[in-house]
């Protein structure tokens, strides 16, 4: 399945039904799974990230990149002020996280798509790619069930991309792989903040 | 009508006309011959008509116009019809004019009047100006940056043929920037025909305005007068792209390594900078905020491309060019087919193209026969090094013409291959390989070859591998068959052999081998035996039983695994069969009588017998035969022989270690009759080993001895020495005898002895090195072997001799062997040895004596002369005492350190006194004996050795005071003669103090000087010390004597103060002076005493 040596987690997390029925267990366990997972995601955020950049040439390969003003519109960003994140409750960080990692799964897919076509002959980066792609959805299945445990209800899936441009050019490709896999790793450590917060009020 | 019309039409054409005359100075220039032609024609009038110009724009009809002041004009045209128009302005169109001068009239009417001028008219006066020209469309490729025009040349209304030149202008930005001038040419057909023209801009249209017109020039070589251009004809622009998703331009695109391109960004926010990869390009600045940059010389891009981005203040628009190159003709196309039903076609794409993914090279492999084709799908990861694509053969097909096309987005590239597909297999590997046995010759190989191979055969090679033998290879040609089985019979091969068959195939016309197949082991069957066994007979030692030998068969003969032998022998009388021999036996025995048998040995295989190998039972008689020698090289020998006709079947070399008991057989070896010589050669050969070879010759099954010969195949030094000894020994000789070395010890032909001999003890360090050659030991060499003795004469006689004997061979020098033997002693030598010095010592005693006896007179006062008395002798006395004086003198001046003496005489002033007293007498005596028993020896030398021993190692301790017995001694021995004066020591210490050395000297010399002739007066006997000194003064040229005289020089001073009397403390200042002063001056005294 996955390429690292937590993959039996990897694997665990993928098997996990999205949706389970009512849930008498406690939240606990499947709030430390997702945990671990976002954990061990926010480890490897940064490299991908890196791996990514250096694939696409000079200035998004030249050390210190950086394009915050880059943002994509189907993709919820990430930063938000402490003040509001702390005002929200655990099922509105939980379905914004879900809503988050839905899109980048979809978004994630489609830069591999992209990639293939501009760096058909980097097997690393693609196979980055459909990792961290794997493991959102993977933490998607266990936040869910973390709602299911909590009794929360869980957000449908949403095609959050919509009408895919498909006629968007090299750089506008390039300028998107940027922005998700940049997202991608904001996320995950929001997440594992927003999965901390969990773990603290559950505690197994 | 034609005049009606005529008249209509010029106002128009006027008008155009004068447009045109305010505008085209080209016109003016053109109109100037026509006015100089007006003057000539006409005289200058006021009023009247002038400047007469005529233009067309389609050849039919002239536009004429003039230059007037009249309100109505009539216009005539002298031609064949001399028609005149009326006209209300000064312009008239009039249809075209025939070749040649035609006059016209122009009449002008005006209020005062009418004027009148005449002008002449033909074509050459006329300007050929084309009608404007109008762009009907103008578009825009924006992915391809390309402008398109299209504009009709409206050529109906011309009706020549006639070409025409178009003149586009494009220009750019909102200034009108001039960016390309083009011509274009084109023919009137006589119809409107549509043109067009493409224009490729190398900044993209997206980012600024384009402008474009034309105008025309019709180029008619008909036409005999002036050809203009036209007007231009009205802009047409393609605007910039206010609002668009993307900023940047081109996008995408793929380009050529190494060519020029622009970029530009449509932006309204100030772009700050533009940068392409890494390197940052300066801005061209377009209509608005629009910015381009030029890259030249692009390079090759990385596999995403290289991206162009433009930066402004709070954003980043960018695009993405792919730089690289067309495809490579592919190279080294080759095809090829393994079956017959699908050929592989595989290449290498030679030069990378830098592109990948969608823009990546793509292969279309064409055959042009059939018409069909393969795509090459583009693999993940594709290596380089070489790409394949599979095609379907086609049925009945054979020749077979590929065009492999390379293509990408920069371009194409194609190669050819034409193949007879037939020509070109390459066999899969044969598979399930099978033998089967057929005979113990002969086997059948079996393998599949999947192909469609039935209209062609196939060419395949067996390889053929036995044991201990070359591998051998054998072609075979195989019709193909459908089913894919094939069969083979192999044969000429040995029975009970095992055999390692490979196969591999390829077709009759060969172009590749396939692989070869796997290995297959096979065991051929077993045959009967070839041939009889090798055998011999030996009698046994008794000559009662025959014992038979046979070699086992070599596996190439025995065909098989041999099981049994058979013997039987035979005779007149039938034939008689021992038992079966089971194999591992090679040896039977049988009793048989004296007659004659021929015994015969059969071998047998589980397949047969062999044919029988016969011998006959008893030898052929032979002569009486020497003995030969033989030595070999390395474990063999070469034996020689001369060819005996006689001897019909073969010869037999047996051999055996001589050492053996008989009957001895090592073993036998056959040659064939024809060859005189072979090579014995066998492992159990060793060197050193004596062998005895017998050569037999064979008729009718019977053997005759025909050689005997004895060798080794190497020969090596005896182990032994020779066992030697001593027969008798002379005076001056010894007769040595040895024995033989057993043969098992030679170990080689005995080629001598080598004796040595020397004068020696048994001393073994004397012995080493007989060989290197020292002059004294004596070598004999003893080559006749027969000699068993030898005598060494000439020896001294009762001398130890040194024997040593040993033997050798061509192999090398035995060990030694060693013996001691003293020689007789020669009586006669010794008698005489002793008589002649017995004989000697006498003669001289009794001369000697006759001698001594006559000159016994000169002998006595040589040897033994007159001594005279040395008694009145005063001299020598003075002579002492100067001795002494003067060493006192010369004593004194090394010490000046008087007041420790001092001190030592105060503290022990009593205790000499009474010593001194005491002891004079015994050492006065002892003196006096001495002298007497000595005459010869010095007085100085007898008494003064212990004071040398006792105060020389130790004058320190005496300043000291330490040793004062010592001191003492000293005293007394030297000063005996003084103790009488010693009365008053203790009187006065003090002068002593202030005594001088120099002072002193007198004083104690003559103390000594008395006390010795004292002592002369006791004893009269003491002569030696003044015969010394007698000496002394007789022989002065000694070194020694030099000396003595040297001292006796301040005689004169010494005896001047002998008299005059000392005070007590003077004398024993003194005293204790001298004792010290001789302390030192003893050891001068003893040297200057020549013994």
């Amino acid at each position: 399945c996955c390429i690292s040596p937590p993959a039996p987690l990897c694997l665990l997390a993928l098997l996990l039904p999205p949706l389970r029925p009512a849930a008498p267990l406690s939240p606990a366990e499947p709030i430390s799974q997702a945990y671990s997972l976002a954990l061990y995601m926010q480890k490897n955020t940064s490299t991908l990230l890196q791996t990514y950049l250096q694939h696409q040439g000079s200035p998004f390969s030249d050390p210190g990149f950086s394009a915050p003003e880059l943002q994509l519109s189907s993709l919820p960003p990430a930063t938000v002020s402490f003040k509001v994140w702390h005002a929200l409750d655990d099922g509105e960080r939980l379905s914004r996280a879900q809503e988050a990692f839905l899109a980048l799964t979809q978004h994630l897919q489609l830069v591999g798509d992209d990639q293939s076509d501009l760096n058909p002959d980097s097997p690393i980066l693609l196979a980055q790619l459909s990792a961290a792609r794997l493991r959102a959805q993977g933490l998607l299945g266990n936040m869910a069930a973390i709602m299911a445990a909590l009794g929360l209800p869980i957000p449908k899936e949403e095609d959050t991309l919509g009408l895919v441009p498909f006629g968007a050019s090299a750089f506008e490709r390039k300028c998107r792989g940027y922005v998700v896999t940049r997202e991608y790793g904001h996320w995950t450590d929001r997440v594992v903040r927003d999965l901390a917060l969990l773990k603290a009020k559950y505690p197994a | 009508m034609d005049v009606h019309l005529e008249l209509r039409r010029p106002f128009q054409g006027l008008h155009s006309k004068r447009m045109r005359m305010t505008s085209g100075f080209r016109w003016l220039l053109a109109t100037l011959p026509l006015l100089c032609l007006m003057s000539q024609v006409n005289g200058q009038k006021r009023g009247a008509p002038r400047e007469l110009k005529c233009v067309t724009a389609s050849f039919q009809v002239w536009d004429c116009s003039w230059k007037g002041h009249g309100t109505l004009y009539e216009v005539c045209i002298e031609d064949r019809s001399h028609s005149c128009y009326h006209l209300e302005k000064a312009n008239i169109k009039i249809p075209a004019l025939p070749p040649g001068d035609h006059v016209i009239t122009i009449t002008s009417l005006h209020e005062f009047g009418s004027s009148r001028s005449k002008f002449i008219l033909s074509e050459r006066n006329v300007s050929l100006i084309p009608e404007t020209p109008e762009i009907l469309n103008l578009s825009a490729d924006f992915s391809t940056s390309t402008l398109s025009i299209k504009w009709n040349d409206k050529g109906s209304a011309i009706p020549h043929h006639s070409n025409v030149i178009w003149e586009i202008k494009v220009l750019r930005k909102k200034s009108m920037e001039l960016v390309k001038l083009a011509t274009h040419s084109t023919t009137l057909s006589g119809r409107d025909t549509f043109h067009h023209w493409n224009w490729t801009s190398d900044m993209p249209l997206e980012c600024v305005s384009h402008y474009v017109r034309l105008r025309s020039y019709i180029d008619d070589p008909h036409f005999s007068g002036h050809k203009e251009w036209s007007d231009w004809s009205p802009l047409k622009n393609i605007s910039e792209i206010a609002d668009s998703p993307t900023k940047v331009f081109p996008q995408d695109r793929v380009v050529l390594v190494g060519s020029d391109i622009t970029f530009c960004c449509v932006s309204k926010e100030k772009v700050l900078s533009a940068q392409i990869g890494q390197t940052v390009c300066p801005l061209i600045h377009l209509d608005g905020e629009n910015v381009a940059i030029k890259i030249q010389n692009i390079s090759a891009s990385a596999n995403s491309g290289t991206n162009v981005v433009f930066t402004t203040e709070d954003n980043i628009f960018g695009t993405v060019i792919f730089a690289g190159y067309p495809p490579d003709v592919p190279q080294k196309l080759n095809c090829e087919t393994h079956d017959l039903r699908e050929i592989i076609c595989s290449w290498n794409p030679g030069r990378p193209t830098s592109l990948v993914g969608p823009r990546n090279t793509s292969y279309t492999l064409l055959e042009s026969f059939s018409g069909k084709y393969v795509r090459f799908k583009r693999v993940e990861a594709s290596t380089n090094e070489s790409y394949q694509l599979f095609f379907q053969m086609l049925p009945s097909q054979e020749v077979y013409n590929f065009t492999l096309i390379a293509h990408n987005p920069l371009g194409w590239a194609e190669t050819t291959l034409s193949v007879n597909i037939t020509e070109r297999v390459y066999p899969h590997t044969p598979t399930s390989f099978k033998v089967k046995d057929v005979n113990s010759t002969a086997v059948t190989l079996s393998w599949r070859l999947p192909g469609n191979f039935a209209k062609i055969s196939l060419l395949c090679q067996i390889r053929i591998n036995k044991p201990n033998s070359v591998q051998e290879l054998r072609n075979v040609t195989i019709k193909g068959v459908e089913s894919s089985s094939y069969l083979v019979l192999v044969d000429k091969l040995n029975p009970y052999t095992i055999y390692t068959f490979w196969i591999r195939c390829s077709t009759e016309t060969f172009w590749k081998w396939s692989k070869w197949s796997s290995e297959k082991q096979h065991l051929t069957t077993e045959a009967i035996p070839s041939k009889g066994p090798d055998t011999w007979r030996e009698w046994s030692s008794d000559g009662r039983n025959l014992i038979i030998y046979w070699k086992p068969l070599p596996i190439s003969e025995a065909n098989g695994k041999i099981l049994s032998y058979n013997v039987s022998c035979s005779s007149e009388e039938g034939t008689q069969s021992l038992s079966e021999i089971p194999d591992p036996q090679h040896r039977a025995e049988m009793q048989l009588d004296g007659h004659g048998y021929i015994i015969s040995v059969v071998a047998r295989n589980s397949v047969g017998s062999s044919p029988p190998s016969r011998i006959a039972s008893m030898e052929i008689p032979h002569d009486d035969l020497q003995v030969e020698q033989a030595v070999g090289m390395g474990r063999r020998i070469l034996l020689t022989w001369r060819l005996d006709p006689k001897m019909t079947c073969d010869y037999v070399i047996k051999w055996c270690n001589t050492s053996r008991s008989e009957p001895c057989l090592m073993d036998w070896k056959k040659v064939p009759s024809t060859s005189n010589a072979t090579v014995i050669e066998s492992d159990q050969f060793r060197p050193g080993v004596r062998y005895n070879f017998f050569l037999y010759g064979c008729k009718n099954q019977g053997y005759q001895l025909l050689r005997s010969i004895i060798g080794y195949v190497e020969e090596l030094a005896p182990t032994v020495a020779p066992n030697f000894t001593v027969e008798e020994t002379s005076a001056d000789s010894i007769l040595v005898k040895w024995d033989d070395i057993p043969v098992e010890e030679l170990r080689g032909f005995l080629r001598g002895y080598l004796f040595y001999f020397e004068k020696g003890e048994r001393d073994a360090s004397k012995m080493r090195g007989l060989e290197s050659g020292r002059s004294d030991i004596k070598v004999k060499n003893i080559t006749d072997l027969s000699q068993k003795t030898l005598r060494i004469a000439d020896l001294q006689g009762k001398t130890s001799y040194h024997l040593v004997l040993r033997a050798y061979t061509d192999g090398g020098m035995g060990p030694e062997k060693s013996m001691y033997v003293v020689t007789k002693e020669n009586s006669v030598g010794l008698i005489i040895a002793i008589l002649i010095p017995v004989a000697v010592a006498v003669a001289v005693g009794v001369v000697t004596s006759i001698l001594c006896y006559r000159k016994r007179e000169w002998i006595k006062e040589t040897f033994y002369p007159d001594i005279p008395n040395p008694e009145n002798c005063k001299a020598l006395q003075f002579q002492k005492s100067v001795c002494e004086g003067s060493s006192a003198l010369k004593t004194l001046e090394m010490n000046p350190c008087t007041p420790n003496n001092v001190e030592v005489l105060e503290t022990r002033s009593t205790i000499p006194k009474i010593e001194d007293t005491e002891i004079i007498s015994p050492v006065a005596e002892r003196a006096a004996e001495r002298s007497d028993a000595d005459p010869e020896n010095h007085v100085v030398v007898s008494y003064c050795p212990p004071i040398i021993e006792e105060e020389i190692p130790n004058p320190a301790a005496e300043e000291a005071g330490g040793p004062a017995q010592v001191i003492y001694i000293d005293v007394q021995s030297m000063y005996q003669p003084q103790a009488k004066p010693e009365e008053g020591p203790d009187l006065d210490p003090v002068p002593a103090a202030g005594y001088k050395p120099q002072m002193r000297l007198p004083v104690n010399c003559a103390v000594s000087a008395t006390a010795v002739e004292d002592d002369l007066g006791k004893t009269a006997g003491y002569r030696p010390q003044a015969d010394v000194n007698t000496w002394n003064l007789v022989s002065p040229d000694s070194p020694r004597s030099t000396d003595s005289t040297s001292e006796l020089e301040p005689e004169p001073l010494v005896i001047e103060p002998k008299h005059p009397p000392c005070s007590a403390f003077q004398k024993r200042a003194a005293a204790d002076t001298v004792r010290r002063i001789h302390a030192r001056r003893i050891p001068q005294q003893l040297f200057s005493v020549p013994l």
